[in-house]
């Protein structure tokens, strides 16, 4: 294990079964993220992209395998007490529509017993990066999706994290909303230096934010590509959708993605 | 849309109702008055409310306040049982399948049927009516405030692991607050149940209650006191009604 491995996923596997047929999602699946870096995950619908990062993100147990976070082991499943590492953003936004914005920030901090004027203080610059604190005291019902996708983030920062997790967060908004918030995501990254897995549907997306780009196979999921994306993250701004070498990348990931449908 | 056309908006709908009801009173009052239908049929409004008046504090009254106390003990320790019963059969999803046709069948059960082995178990003290409204009433709460607490989106569950919520503050977090509408529509049902049940139990045991003034009234052909005990039972239910409805509103001010 290298000094820098935050999170390793080794022979990981996960079963459902219906009592007489066991269906594998993910069948012996190794990775290591490392500190700092931006893991981009990438496949088919189904493939069980968003078991695998509930898995990573200790939401669900795996069937078998380490699960090995900070150089501890802590085999199949990352227990409640360990659960601070991560800041989780779900498909939707899965907001508490009966908190408020800033409710819904508290609402991690509360759980995580997390008290005093530092955490509260807390909230407001997480909605400040975020661009929403002149709605800290608004419900959900009154914010459009992108907004409350924007919410769901600042909770996943809101207990400073040491890995963000996003699961096909912004598949669910209009195209423009999305690179909007891609670009935050991106601001996030930089600025907090923040280990990042996501799962997108999206190679563009995938290509912007990550360090790393996984390209997973069908049902049971393992590892087809693993592409590095060598572009400097100051130097993907807006312009970069017309550069020349991410432009590449898209085409690789794409006719990796073709050859292996 | 403007302010101005909220405002008249909202004064329409608080006016509508009271038109509607001026309405009734005017054509029942028309038609006793026509001569057209006997009056031990249907006393006028008009004669029904001073009847009413005037026989309050001698007949009336110590009827409705021993109503008043079964309904609002019953209907208070029925919301507390039915939500404890809801909150815990939640927790355990093989008690909350096991015990669900029961409630149901205590739900559909008229209680004016199980009234008189009730009276026969509990003996005639007429406080044992309690029993009777909370019988009636904490069941529709259970249910309702169970289907709220066990009808959860997966990721709302899944929200709660994502940040290592303990079970005691997922279910007061998220699965309470999840079902608060459903706890109001629950205690809101519960409210009127306990007047039908009180009512009911009146209906069996006589010696008290409005219940049993509206017999005795009836009995003695005294329509307009009849119908005007109807009317004061009526009131105190919808009084009792828009209480919850006002707090409701002050509570559950989201929208999903």
């Amino acid at each position: 294990m290298a000094k820098n491995d935050k999170l390793i996923l080794s022979h990981i596997t996960k079963s459902f079964s219906d009592g007489k047929n066991q269906l594998d999602v993910i069948k012996d699946f190794t990775h290591t993220v490392k500190e700092q870096e931006s893991v981009v995950i990438l496949g088919p619908s189904g493939c069980g992209k968003s078991t695998l990062l509930k898995i990573a993100g200790g939401i669900i147990d795996a069937s078998s395998g380490e699960i090995i976070l900070n150089g501890v082991n802590y085999k199949t499943q990352i227990p409640k007490e360990a659960l601070k590492t991560f800041g989780f953003v779900f498909q939707t936004s899965n907001l508490l529509h009966w908190r408020t914005v800033a409710g819904n920030l508290l609402f991690t901090l509360e759980v995580m017993r997390l008290k005093g004027k530092e955490w509260t203080d807390r909230v407001d610059e997480i909605l400040d990066i975020v661009g929403l604190l002149q709605y800290k005291e608004v419900f959900p019902h009154e914010l459009s999706g992108g907004m409350k996708q924007r919410v769901a983030v600042a909770r996943a920062l809101v207990h400073n994290p040491e890995i963000l997790i996003l699961d096909q967060s912004f598949g669910a908004l209009d195209a423009i909303t999305r690179k909007m918030l891609s670009f935050e995501v991106l601001k996030i990254h930089q600025a907090t230096n923040k280990t990042m897995l996501m799962v997108t549907n999206n190679v563009p997306e995938a290509v912007l934010l990550a360090s790393r780009v996984l390209v997973l196979s069908n049902k049971p999921t393992e590892i087809v590509k693993e592409i590095s994306v060598d572009i400097p993250f100051e130097e993907r701004v807006p312009e970069i959708y017309a550069d020349s070498r991410f432009l590449e990348y898209c085409s690789e990931i794409n006719s990796v993605i073709r050859d292996n449908m | 849309m403007g302010t101005k056309k909220k405002k008249k908006i909202e004064w329409i709908n608080i006016l509508a109702p009271f038109v509607v009801l001026a309405i009734i009173v005017v054509i029942l009052e028309v038609l006793a008055k026509s001569g057209k239908v006997a009056e031990y049929v249907l006393p006028a409004p008009s004669k029904v409310v001073a009847g009413t008046i005037k026989s309050f504090g001698r007949a009336i009254l110590p009827d409705f306040l021993f109503s008043i106390k079964i309904i609002l003990i019953g209907f208070i320790s029925a919301t507390i049982l039915g939500l404890l019963l809801a909150a815990v059969f939640s927790q355990f999803s093989i008690v909350a399948k096991a015990t669900s046709p029961v409630i149901i069948w205590l739900v559909i059960t008229p209680m004016i049927t199980l009234v008189p082995l009730v009276l026969l178990w509990l003996g005639n003290d007429p406080n044992v009516r309690v029993i009777i409204v909370i019988l009636q009433a904490s069941p529709i709460i259970c249910l309702n405030t169970l289907t709220g607490l066990t009808t959860i989106e997966t990721e709302k569950k899944e929200l709660a692991r994502s940040v290592g919520a303990t079970r005691f503050q997922a279910f007061i977090k998220i699965n309470f607050m999840n079902a608060m509408p459903q706890v109001f529509t629950g205690i809101k049902l519960g409210c009127i149940f306990s007047i039908i049940g009180s009512i009911s139990a009146d209906f069996v045991a006589k010696t008290i209650g409005m219940g049993n003034k509206i017999i005795q009234f009836t009995k003695y052909v005294q329509t307009d006191l009849a119908y005007g005990s109807i009317l004061l039972v009526a009131l105190l239910g919808i009084g009792m009604y828009m209480l919850i409805e006002a707090i409701e509103k002050k509570v559950v001010i989201w929208r999903k």
